[in-house]
């Protein structure tokens, strides 16, 4: 617990010498407040967002699109790469539309997008949907052809049937890829997420970011990007890794890094 | 338990490197009654695995049938119990769920099947281990959970492919001492694959030269139980029979 706490102390040292820096140095050389703002009036904007509203709003929405194409992706993703992982047919006949769409995904999709959904949720749902859905799909596949055949075959002469083997053996040994299928794919989505919102919708983090610039408020800007990078850091350090360290390190599947 | 018939057991398939078909199992006929203990053994490529693979229904044989009690064999199945050389065990389930897999697989309720895996875990001094994971145990305390895990779902005949070529050599004395009082204590019926001579001479009944995919003699085990190997080091009889199986194995 106390080790936790140090190293989580430490994670944060070099971030409050930045704050520091820039709350010291930027009134010293008396920087325009156009280019960049000083620290104080970044909380200030924070404290107005939260007292009015506006950032929860923008940050709700980001994360429900966040949350939503996440969610469908999973739904499709990993019964389609378990499918593929068990059958060498399916595998071989998905897999070059799968490299090509891979490279793809992200924000190329945005125009296409906002034709087919228009502008707001759905098309930005999409461009997250895209950026977990090939990852994930990709990595279930390759979680499932790394469960030993021996594994498998032990199941089968334990009585295991078809369910039972899907539920008992290639969900599980495939989960260490699927999550970090899942990290690999959100970390993408988070930032095709800031992208997407900035070209086709008037809610969100990127929005608020975008709009900002027409007015010089770099105060909001600069905020926008730290409330941005601070939301995936808690998200990957006390959603995502926590499950692999609960599960994943102690079956022996993935060496501690 | 029940007993095996193998009659005629071929296996050929065909080989993209060679080119050609070959045959990696020809025309073997065994007898393994019930409760007995046999041991084929032979060099690496004799067909050994091959014919065990068959036998638990991991590939289809392309002759002869395998009858399990009197039933021919089709695919996997839980009449068959599997031993690995490789274990084998799910990582990510503990050595209590791993053993309680056969019975959960048979519908046994969870309170039952649980009471079923701790006797098995006590008959191989696993108690301590029951909530631990296998990849925090050593090989040899993950064999012995591979070993339960097969006997716990009362399998009609018990098929080991070198369950102990990857212990080291003190682990794998251990082990085979404790497997034949288990057997003696439980009595199912085993073939156990091997190509360490004195381990099948120490553990079977009934030892079967293999070589080329080919049965070269079947030599009856008369040493008595329980077995040790303090006692056996230096048993004339046993050295006689080493030495008889090692013969045959070498010269083909």
């Amino acid at each position: 617990m106390l080790w936790r706490l140090s190293s989580a102390l430490w994670f944060c040292a070099p971030f409050v010498v930045l704050l520091i820096l820039w709350a010291v140095f930027i009134p010293y050389f008396d920087v325009n407040p156009r280019l960049f703002p000083h620290l104080s009036s970044v909380i200030q904007a924070g404290i107005e967002g939260i007292k009015d509203g506006t950032l929860i709003q923008h940050i709700g929405a980001s994360l429900l699109r966040v949350a939503v194409g996440t969610v469908l992706a999973l739904l499709i993703a990993i019964p389609l790469g378990i499918a593929m992982g068990v059958s060498p047919i399916i595998s071989s006949f998905l897999t070059p539309l799968f490299r090509f769409f891979s490279v793809l995904a992200g924000i190329a999709w945005i125009p296409i997008a906002t034709l087919w959904f228009g502008y707001g949720f759905g098309a930005i749902t999409f461009v997250i949907f895209n950026a977990v859905f090939f990852i994930v799909t990709y990595n279930t596949l390759l979680g499932v052809s790394t469960i030993p055949l021996q594994v498998r075959n032990a199941a089968a002469s334990l009585g295991a049937g078809r369910w039972a083997m899907l539920t008992e053996v290639l969900l599980p040994g495939a989960l260490p890829n699927i999550v970090t299928g899942i990290r690999t794919g959100l970390g993408f989505a988070w930032r095709g997420l800031i992208a997407a919102e900035m070209i086709a919708t008037n809610v969100g983090l990127g929005y608020m970011l975008f709009v900002a610039r027409d007015f010089y408020r770099t105060e909001v800007i600069v905020l926008g990007m730290i409330v941005i990078g601070v939301l995936w850091l808690l998200l990957d350090r006390l959603v995502l890794a926590p499950i692999e360290r609960a599960t994943i390190e102690r079956w022996g599947m993935v060496q501690r890094a | 338990m029940k007993d095996l018939t193998i009659r005629n057991l071929s296996k050929t398939y065909f080989d993209p490197y060679v080119g050609t078909n070959v045959t990696a199992v020809h025309d073997v006929s065994l007898k393994v009654e019930q409760g007995e203990f046999v041991c084929i053994v032979g060099p690496s490529g004799c067909g050994k695995t091959t014919i065990l693979n068959m036998i638990a229904g991991f590939i289809p044989h392309t002759g002869g049938e395998i009858l399990v009690g009197g039933r021919p064999v089709k695919g996997p199945g839980p009449d068959r119990g599997v031993v690995f050389q490789s274990f084998a065990l799910f990582p990510w389930r503990t050595v209590l769920e791993n053993v309680a897999f056969g019975p959960k697989m048979r519908g046994v309720r969870k309170v039952e099947r649980e009471k079923i895996a701790h006797e098995y875990l006590a008959l191989a001094k696993l108690t301590e281990a029951a909530g631990r994971y296998p990849a925090e145990l050593s090989g040899g305390m993950q064999q012995r959970v591979g070993v339960v895990r097969a006997l716990a779902n009362e399998p009609d005949v018990l098929l080991m492919d070198e369950p102990f070529a990857s212990v080291d050599a003190q682990t794998r004395m251990t082990l085979q001492e404790e497997l034949t009082r288990i057997w003696q204590e439980k009595r199912p019926t085993v073939i156990f694959i091997t190509h360490d001579v004195a381990e099948a001479v120490f553990l079977a009944n009934r030892v079967v030269a293999l070589s080329k995919g080919r049965v070269l003699d079947d030599i009856a085990v008369d040493l008595p139980r329980p077995r040790s190997w303090d006692a056996l080091n230096d048993d004339a009889r046993f050295k006689e029979l080493s030495g008889r199986v090692l013969q045959l194995v070498r010269s083909a």
